[in-house]
């Protein structure tokens, strides 16, 4: 049977995950900050969590979850970070959906993630751009470029490993 | 679907080609123009500093005396200290060229390198506004 055999079933694996991506944000937020000198770069592990919603539960299923993050972000650290959490999360999702659209089985999981993790970025630094007006992205662009593919290429690799005990999930 | 192709590589290639063009592009456009520093606080501009001035300076704003600014003789200022929980304003390290920002948004202070009005040629390549 596919994944998500029931509404409740599917409802419970998305709160796991939910929280899966909360434990995984707090384990990256433990590591040594990165010496880049652009705010917010970061791995975006919690992309992991929600990648694998979009790919095996549905586009649903990982929207609820990047609302929730943004909802707890909203919660623990205030508007500016919780608004930032939606958008780049929001932004993210909506990528890899059209990607996935355009290219179906063609794309790499790869390839996905990386687009997700830029786009999850450029979602952050438009928010930022609003927000404080006059800002120019221009030089920060190569590095919100290298550091989403660098962070797409660790996130869909971990991915890979993790996805033999999701199986069982789905049998 | 695959995890990985051999396309994939392509794509990357493509985005470092990009991420280098636009490094090198902009380093070029931005490298003569002299540029001065803003401090915003909630927005509002609360501090203008000239850079070409070669002076070294510790300084924060009043509105803000937690956190500490440091300007150095080389025309770059930086964040020196913070109280906020996160430290990404003193880890964003020194700014100097113009269109570079560092911002503390926990005390929502932001600092701004931008080019004087006089020059036509500087990058201001503003969106959103």
């Amino acid at each position: 049977m596919g994944p998500g055999r029931n509404h409740t079933h599917s409802m419970v694996l998305t709160g796991l995950l939910f929280a899966a991506a909360l434990v995984l944000a707090v384990v990256e937020g433990m590591l040594p900050p990165l010496p880049i000198p652009v705010p917010g770069i970061k791995f975006g592990l919690s992309n992991i969590a929600v990648m694998y919603a979009l790919f095996f539960l549905g586009a649903r299923e990982a929207y609820c979850i990047a609302l929730l993050k943004g909802v707890f972000s909203f919660a623990v650290r205030g508007a500016v970070a919780g608004l930032l959490s939606l958008s780049g999360g929001v932004l993210s999702i909506t990528a890899m959906l059209l990607l996935l659209f355009f290219f179906r089985e063609k794309i790499s999981y790869t390839i996905l993630s990386v687009f997700g993790a830029i786009s999850h970025n450029m979602g952050q630094f438009l928010v930022i751009l609003l927000l404080y007006s006059g800002m120019n992205m221009w030089p920060y662009l190569p590095f919100l470029l290298v550091s989403g593919m660098i962070a797409g290429i660790i996130t869909s690799t971990l991915l890979r490993f993790v996805l033999p005990a999701f199986r069982r999930f789905h049998r | 679907m695959r995890f990985f192709k051999k396309t994939d590589l392509l794509i990357f290639a493509g985005l470092i080609l990009i991420s280098v063009l636009v490094f090198v592009g902009y380093r070029h456009f931005s490298a003569d123009i002299t540029p001065h520093a803003e401090i915003y606080y909630r927005g509002e501009l609360v501090k203008i500093l000239a850079l070409d001035q070669g002076k070294e300076e510790q300084f924060s704003v009043p509105e803000v005396p937690e956190v500490l600014f440091h300007l150095y003789p080389d025309g770059t200022v930086c964040f020196e200290k913070s109280d906020c929980p996160d430290q990404v304003c003193v880890n964003a390290g020194r700014v100097g060229r113009a269109g570079e920002f560092a911002a503390c948004l926990p005390n929502q202070l932001v600092l701004k390198i931008v080019a004087d009005e006089q020059d036509p040629d500087a990058p201001d390549i503003l969106v959103g506004n």
